[in-house]
């Protein structure tokens, strides 16, 4: 191993230095990709917590539309005739069973 | 743009980033990515292991970008993960050295003497001979003579002192003239 190896050494090295790899390809959207796989990773791994704090606003327009529905669809059994009704009919029983008629 | 504002808007990009704005971080990828690309290109084999190596240096500057403190330029501190990710890659492959160098070997038998003298072949001889060394002498090889660093520099994106830097790159370029000796006896 003398000047020659050193010097066939020096010239490989100048050859790998002067030409690098083209990465110019691999490169392009190298962002995109790589954000991509941080958000899948962090999807994947989200503390239960915060799950649970992001359903919030889903379970507040939940409780929302129930209530707005119970109001609409089902109103008091009072404002109803048939329940008015009813309720007359139980105090009726009520009265009879307990004078003994 | 000069320095000084570079690294204001470094830290900008920074501060954006941990406060959650991924957009910023994205940036930050997109000014470094060339810079980490070139040094990983001179570690991996094929363009999956680039893209992998790059993609890893990049998830742990994501990871641990709160712990940057900003004492050194933000392209020294990720230099220094993509180093470290290099070498780790280096290290997880020692074992599978000798049949990889084989097989390039048998690739570089094919295309005969001739060939041999273009920058591409040299390339490839000299990215075969590299990968014969051991993981510690193909970084400190890779960092002191193809990515032209001073020892100061490679001592520091190490962590190895400067007299184990030079010992170190002594012997591997007396592994590499020896091992570019016996390729050329076995040509003959």
């Amino acid at each position: 191993m003398g000047d020659n190896s050193d010097e066939k050494l020096e010239q490989l090295f100048a050859a790998a230095r002067s030409g690098g790899i083209d990465t110019a390809s691999l490169e392009e959207h190298f962002e995109t990709r790589l954000m991509a796989r941080i958000a899948e990773r962090n999807a994947g791994s989200m503390p239960w917590y915060l799950l649970v704090w992001r359903m919030i606003p889903g379970f507040a327009v939940a409780t929302l539309i129930t209530a707005a529905c119970s109001l609409i669809f089902n109103p008091s059994r009072y404002s109803d005739l048939f329940a008015g009704i009813t309720v007359g009919q139980e105090d009726t029983i009520t009265i009879s069973s307990l004078v003994g008629e | 743009m000069s320095g000084t504002e570079q690294e204001q808007s470094d830290e900008r990009l920074i501060n954006a980033s941990l406060a959650g704005h991924d957009g910023a971080f994205a940036l930050l990828v997109s000014r470094y990515k060339r810079k980490v690309f070139g040094l990983a290109s001179r570690i991996a084999r094929d363009r999956d292991e680039l893209e992998d190596l790059c993609q890893e240096v990049f998830i742990k500057v994501y990871d641990n970008l709160g712990k940057f403190r900003g004492e050194a330029p933000f392209e020294h501190w990720l230099t220094k993960i993509a180093v470290r990710i290099c070498h780790d890659a280096l290290r997880s492959r020692r074992h599978e050295r000798f049949r990889v160098t084989d097989s390039r070997l048998s690739e570089l038998h094919d295309h005969g003497a001739e060939a041999r003298s273009h920058a591409s072949e040299a390339r490839q001889l000299l990215a075969w001979a590299i990968g014969q060394l051991k993981p510690d002498e193909q970084l400190v090889i890779t960092l002191l003579e193809l990515e032209e660093k001073s020892i100061r520099e490679t001592a520091s994106l190490t962590g190895w002192s400067e007299s184990n830097i030079k010992v170190r790159a002594f012997r591997a370029r007396q592994a590499l003239k020896l091992i570019l000796e016996v390729e050329h006896g076995r040509q003959l």
